[in-house]
């Protein structure tokens, strides 16, 4: 199944993108278009909302990565949400649960974001 | 599974990134079902996560511009180990064999690492112009 990503904004400007299917090297792409639309409209406050992903690989987690280092180069901040247990295992496995702490929702993600 | 079940066997081959990766999935998927374990089960989601990561680089790397032969998948699981083995015609890929898990600014170069850790064994031989993998693990 092909990475369908919606993004909304909150009222207090916190864009929300929620990717839906596998982020793998077949959907990162969808998802890296998505952050550089975020990034060029200035400073961002980003939730990331993983409940739809239903399996991420090296290739997704690095599409993550890349939002992390565009965000933080933008003087942003990025929060992931809702992550799964299979992505769960991945950021643990590649220790990169240390650069992103998650929220077990997107409702804590927002909260004081 | 026990050892009085038959094994499980399933075969395909492929050409595309996106369909491929579905195949792959939906194998494990059928494996699943067979065998009777819940979805979530982790030696399954384990294998299953580290057979996307090498079919992933086979289907990105394995059919360079002409190649007529597709990929080649077999799945199979017997007395409680699950064996895949999978064969593309890239180029060799010896160099990457003992890729360590890069710093967590890289965007890249985690597959081969991470499929080294969720299985029991990974093994690879260049056999004439075609890779051939083999990704153990009991689950």
């Amino acid at each position: 199944m092909a990475l369908e990503v919606l993004t909304r904004q909150t009222d207090n400007g916190v864009s929300v993108i929620a990717p839906t299917g596998r982020l793998d090297v077949a959907g990162a792409p969808a998802l890296k278009d998505a952050i550089s639309e975020v990034v060029k409209d200035g400073p961002p406050r980003v939730v990331i909302d993983m409940g739809g992903v239903s399996f991420v690989d090296s290739t997704g987690l690095g599409s993550v990565i890349s939002a992390l280092k565009q965000i933080r180069g933008g003087q942003g901040e990025l929060r992931l949400a809702a992550p799964n247990q299979q992505v769960r295992v991945v950021l643990e496995l590649t220790t990169l649960d240390r650069v992103f702490p998650y929220y077990a929702t997107v409702e804590e993600a927002l909260t004081g974001f | 599974m026990g050892s009085n079940q038959e094994p499980f066997e399933f075969h395909a081959t492929f050409a595309h990134l996106e369909e491929g990766l579905s195949i792959l999935h939906k194998s494990v998927d059928a494996l699943r079902d067979a065998t009777g374990r819940r979805f979530g089960d982790r030696p399954l989601m384990l294998f299953e996560t580290a057979l996307a990561e090498i079919g992933g680089n086979v289907l990105t790397h394995g059919r360079p511009p002409g190649t007529k032969r597709p990929i080649e998948f077999d799945l199979r699981c017997d007395d409680g180990t699950v064996v895949a083995l999978l064969s593309d015609s890239g180029p060799p890929a010896h160099a990457h064999l003992s890729n360590q898990m890069p710093s967590h600014t890289s965007e890249a170069g985690r597959g081969i690492a991470m499929a080294r850790r969720l299985l029991d064994e990974l093994g690879y031989e260049r056999d004439g112009e075609v890779n051939r993998w083999r990704l153990v693990k009991k689950l």
